[in-house]
């Protein structure tokens, strides 16, 4: 009886004008998008290894004079991620790459820079389409499944035989979900060809995997729509109602709730940039280093200040022996100071942000669009898994270049209470080519899960719920 | 009356919806198997409703319908295996060919795998032209598709037939060709249960013919009692009567 209704309302799908409108903008659309996100993916890659070999060259040349300038700022850059042609997530805004100096890292320019005016219109990629496209296409298709057949009274036809509503409304999700699906899996099968055929690196690591899991995941994400729009349909008595309620569904889940989520988390818990950030550490070292050059011109001035001439140089004389343990001790506490205190403002950052975020998230993932977004972006390695990650790569290789190369060179700066000021140098020899490289460790299959346990509970949440009201309304409804 | 079991029976049945409305007062009713009966009212009587209790489409408030002696409220399923129904809009898939709707009602109601010439020998058996088998109903004129309606109901070859104002709208030749098709179903031993307006039709193939008014079957006659009354004249005074106090 199951395979009955479902061929039946596939069948019916196919021969509908809405079938061969949704198999065109499937076929068209979603490998188009591929296709456009690979070139671009391909020129944001040449860029990238250009911008590398300049860099490590840059790097070869560097001589330890410069450090001792403090002019050296090395930069680290961010490989773009592959699977970017399915959603671009992140990917444009993220900086390109960090640069790294004695006082800490900044962010460079991001690769919003080199898009297209069209863009602030939204990315057309194969994420875009399946939320605002498909999803829409979804719950047309089931928006008179119920509701239309209740109209016309072929529910009544169907329901005077020994046909069990569970299976008439299994049936119907089933046959109209894979004339939704065919086309599809299709288009989706259509763009991978496309994108093997540009050479994409599908094959590679776990590429293939995370292609699956998108597939899979959008396949679901599909479904979910559509058996919102079969509850629905079930719940209203004519097809009309039914449509102009899903349009109201998909525009909450599509565009309010989604923004209205960020929107309240930025008022609630607002967030400086990090620009600001960075501006705050520098200020900060800045001002410790003042600080600390003030302490050691008075400590140098006292212990100087009635020695005999000549005894500063003179690593043997007793006021040498004094301060040079006094130098290394301010200097190991100026350290010590800076590092806490730069800890403290990054903490204090990240703490604000995770706030921010986790509130947007938490309110953001009432719609199933964004449960899906945020998903599949960090399957992809653009979302906000990636950012963590890069910023996580950031910090560690800041710390490697403090160990590797801006720790050889000791600066003492002097300001002496008269006025007067003071430098003295000292440096260890550097191998600038066994800096350590920068490079992010990308989140493996199980760490993105992790991260995402919320965005599968939302939307396993919204497969089943609607299926679970579908049912409870079609068993109560009366046929009249 | 034969001593046969009824295949339809309604016992003390009666509907109040959640508005309040009383659809159906406490109706008895009982039909054997080769017997039609016609309820006859006017809109809002209670026919459709009885029909829909029947189906298990609506549940009763009171009473108990069975179809062929199973209870079609404690298992509906069971039940509608012995029941074809017709309605006065046929309902149809429009985008397929009346052998597809054919095919998928006959399966909905367990006959399986049959052969296209099966089908084709229903449709022929109901007059509907040859031509027509396989094209689509959306296109098909309302006797068109009460011809395709019956054969669904032929198909099914259940003992019992409900048919909700089937005539409606049909021009006479094509009425006419309905009440024939109903005559040899009846004839074939099924159990027949019409509700109509049509009082000349309601005389012609029922064997018994019952008045419903506000809900309540009000008057019942045979054919032969029929031989010596005035349908028209006994419908008319029932409707012109003084409303029914509940």
């Amino acid at each position: 009886m199951l395979q009955t209704i479902i061929k039946k309302e596939l069948l019916e799908s196919v021969f509908s004008y809405r079938f061969p409108l949704f198999a065109l903008i499937c076929l068209l659309l979603i490998p188009l998008g591929m296709s456009v996100n690979q070139a671009n993916y391909a020129k944001r890659v040449r860029d990238y290894s250009e911008q590398v070999r300049l860099a490590d060259e840059a790097a070869a040349a560097l001589k330890i004079q410069d450090v001792m300038a403090g002019t050296v700022a090395i930069k680290g850059f961010r490989r773009p991620a592959p699977l970017s042609v399915f959603t671009q997530g992140f990917e444009s805004t993220l900086p390109r790459y960090y640069e790294f100096t004695q006082d800490g890292f900044r962010p460079g320019e991001s690769a919003s820079d080199d898009e297209s005016i069209l863009s602030v219109q939204g990315k057309v990629d194969f994420v875009f389409l399946v939320q605002m496209v498909i999803s829409l296409i979804a719950l047309l298709f089931a928006s008179d499944m119920v509701s239309g057949e209740k109209e016309s009274g072929t529910l009544r036809a169907m329901l005077a035989n020994c046909l069990p509503r569970d299976t008439l409304l299994a049936g119907k999700i089933g046959g109209g979900y894979l004339a939704l699906w065919i086309p599809f899996l299709l288009a989706f099968l259509l763009g991978t060809v496309v994108l093997m055929l540009a050479a994409f690196p599908l094959f590679g690591g776990d590429a293939t995997a995370r292609v699956l899991i998108i597939f899979l995941a959008t396949s679901l994400f599909i479904l979910t729509y559509f058996t919102i729009g079969i509850a629905v349909s079930t719940s209203a008595a004519k097809a009309r109602t039914s449509l102009v309620t899903i349009f109201i569904v998909w525009v909450a889940f599509q565009l309010i709730i989604p923004k209205l989520g960020d929107m309240v988390a930025r008022l609630v818990y607002p967030v400086r940039t990090e620009t600001e950030v960075s501006l705050q550490k520098s200020l900060l070292v800045r001002s410790l280093e003042i600080e600390t050059a003030k302490e050691l011109g008075r400590q140098y001035d006292l212990i100087f200040g009635a020695a005999p001439k000549g005894a500063a140089d003179d690593e043997k004389s007793p006021e040498r022996k004094k301060w040079d343990p006094t130098r290394d001790d301010i200097q190991l506490r100026a350290r010590e100071r800076k590092a806490q205190q730069l800890a403290a403002i990054d903490e204090t950052y990240l703490q604000e942000r995770r706030r921010q975020m986790n509130l947007a998230v938490n309110l953001s993932l009432v719609s199933p669009s964004a449960a899906f977004a945020r998903f599949i972006a960090d399957v992809c390695g653009t979302g906000e898994l990636e950012r963590a990650k890069y910023l996580e790569a950031v910090r560690s290789h800041q710390k490697a270049l403090d160990n590797e190369l801006f720790s050889k060179v000791k600066r003492t700066l002097m300001m002496h209470e008269g006025g007067g000021m003071s430098m003295s140098f000292s440096a260890m020899p550097v191998d600038a080519s066994k800096l350590p490289k920068f490079s992010i460790v990308p989140a493996s299959l199980a760490e993105t899960f992790k991260a995402n346990v919320r965005s599968v509970l939302s939307l396993a949440f919204w497969l089943i719920a609607p299926f679970a009201f579908a049912y409870a309304r079609f068993r109560k409804y009366d046929v009249r | 009356m034969s001593n046969q079991k009824p295949i339809l029976k309604a016992e003390d049945l009666s509907k109040r919806y959640e508005d309040g409305v009383l659809a159906l007062d406490h109706v008895n009713l009982e039909i054997r198997g080769g017997e039609a009966y016609c309820l006859l009212g006017a809109n809002g009587a209670g026919k459709t409703t009885t029909i829909n209790l029947f189906l298990n489409f609506i549940p009763p408030t009171t009473g108990t319908c069975y179809i062929n002696g199973i209870d079609v409220t404690k298992n509906p399923l069971e039940a509608k295996k012995y029941v074809s129904f017709v309605s006065e809009n046929v309902m149809l898939y429009g985008n397929f060919t009346a052998r597809q709707n054919l095919d998928f009602f006959a399966k909905l109601g367990g006959k399986e795998n049959l052969a296209k010439e099966a089908y084709y020998q229903v449709m022929r058996r109901v007059s509907l032209q040859e031509k027509a088998f396989e094209q689509r109903v959306k296109n098909f004129s309302k006797g068109m598709r009460q011809k395709l309606g019956i054969s669904i109901a032929i198909i099914k070859d259940a003992p019992a037939v409900l048919l909700d104002e089937p005539t409606a709208g049909l021009d006479p030749k094509a009425a006419e060709e309905f009440l024939e098709i109903l005559n040899e179903l009846k004839g074939e031993g099924k159990a027949i249960l019409m509700s109509t307006h049509d009082i000349f039709r309601a005389k012609e193939i029922g064997d018994r013919v019952g008045i419903m008014k506000e809900g309540r079957l009000v008057m019942e006659r045979t054919r032969e009692e029929l031989q010596y009354e005035d349908l028209v004249k006994i419908y008319i005074d029932y409707m012109k009567s003084e409303p029914l106090t509940t």
